[in-house]
């Protein structure tokens, strides 16, 4: 069975480099100036922004799920060790969890849109503050398995498997 | 006479200059003892998460002014969604991702000048691209500043169409922009491989790879 997974390369992966950093681009961006152009929309009374940053919520929570599919299969391929390993187990429970947030926020904009798209209740820009403060959180835990741990990384690999780690 | 003068004159000038004096050792030296171990004076580095933003943002600019230019096609397809969607939502989305995108670019290319001031690649390393580490600095640092000028010009000329020549009409972007951003999309992946290839090959600013590289065991280095 086993001999019909493809060949993992120097990084563990059947792919050229990891795809979920790349992938959570759009969620980190897309969510976070979501939340930024509300704030400036309320201030500065400028509900074109909020349109913004309708579409840039939306693409996030779509891209949230790719990052999740990739991020469950290159997190399945980091052999994680020492402390990683409860780093990647919160941050795979946030990432699973802020796509059902993510959702959930998407969902209601959806509404408020439709019912009146100049305006924007505060508790939704509050509402952004707490996901952007969790996609923060997410984000440096995230930093801590690659800058830190190197997860994927050639040299961490290599260690790995030698048994050094 | 000539070939006289340029004997005279030839040693001036490829000679190397003798030093006046020697620099006692490389700079990074003076600040190493205030750096962890990934050559840091912060945990994690800075750059690769203003990253996020500058490619986020420069790629859904891009991508919702083709979907407001491509608008007579797609309307139908948003109907069927149940979803409104206006023209000029698309090009607002495209203009201030842009814009946004520009203005944090300047501190992604200055995190990450300053981050490569103290970059310490692992030593006899050869890149997927055939590359070696500086040659990868290089390329990565002066492309950087080169993609901060690109992104600042299409920026202007954004603005220029969005305020001024199309302000008018439908289509708010020429096609000509579309293409160089497409363009953009190609260098820009090019550019992040080899950011990533600085940290998952080269093992920039990873603590565990220097660790590693300085012969520690992990296991109680890194617990």
């Amino acid at each position: 069975m086993l001999n019909l997974l493809p060949p993992l390369n120097d990084h563990n992966l059947p792919w050229m480099d990891t795809i979920h950093p790349i992938v959570v681009h759009f969620v980190i961006a897309m969510a976070l100036i979501a939340f930024v152009f509300d704030g400036i929309g309320v201030i500065s009374r400028k509900p074109q922004l909020f349109e913004v940053s309708f579409w840039n919520l939306l693409f996030a929570t779509g891209a949230i799920f790719v990052a999740i599919i990739f991020g469950q299969v290159e997190a399945g391929l980091a052999a994680p060790y020492g402390a990683s390993r409860d780093i990647l187990d919160i941050h795979t429970t946030i990432g699973w969890s802020l796509g059902g947030v993510l959702s959930l926020l998407t969902g209601w904009r959806y509404v408020l849109r439709n019912r009146d798209p100049q305006t924007l209740p505060a508790t939704f820009v509050g509402a952004g503050a707490a996901v952007s403060a969790l996609i923060v959180v997410q984000m440096i835990l995230g930093d801590r398995l690659i800058w830190i741990y190197g997860l994927h990384t050639v040299k961490v690999v290599a260690a790995m498997r030698e048994g050094l780690i | 006479m000539v070939p006289a003068l340029l004997a005279m004159v030839a040693p001036l000038l490829f000679k190397p200059l003798a030093l006046a004096y020697e620099p006692e050792s490389s700079p990074i030296d003076q600040i190493a003892s205030n750096l962890g171990a990934n050559g840091l004076p912060y945990a994690l580095p800075i750059h690769p998460n203003l990253v996020h933003l500058t490619i986020g943002l420069f790629v859904i600019a891009i991508v919702f002014d083709v979907a407001g230019a491509l608008y007579p096609l797609e309307k139908r397809v948003f109907r069927f969604l149940a979803l409104p969607i206006t023209r000029g939502g698309f090009h607002d989305v495209g203009w201030y991702n842009l814009l946004a995108c520009c203005l944090i670019t300047f501190f992604t290319v200055a995190a990450g000048f300053y981050e490569m001031l103290t970059a310490v690649p692992l030593p006899g390393v050869t890149s997927t691209f055939g590359l070696g580490s500086m040659t990868t600095m290089l390329w990565h640092g002066v492309g950087g500043v080169l993609l901060l000028a690109i992104i600042t010009a299409m920026t202007v000329w954004r603005g220029f169409q969005r305020y001024a020549w199309r302000r008018d009409m439908g289509r708010q972007v020429q096609w000509l922009y579309l293409a160089v951003g497409m363009v953009m999309f190609a260098v820009m992946g090019l550019h992040g491989t080899l950011g990533a290839q600085m940290a998952a090959e080269f093992g920039v600013h990873i603590t565990a790879d220097q660790l590693l590289q300085a012969g520690a065991d992990l296991r109680t280095a890194l617990p």
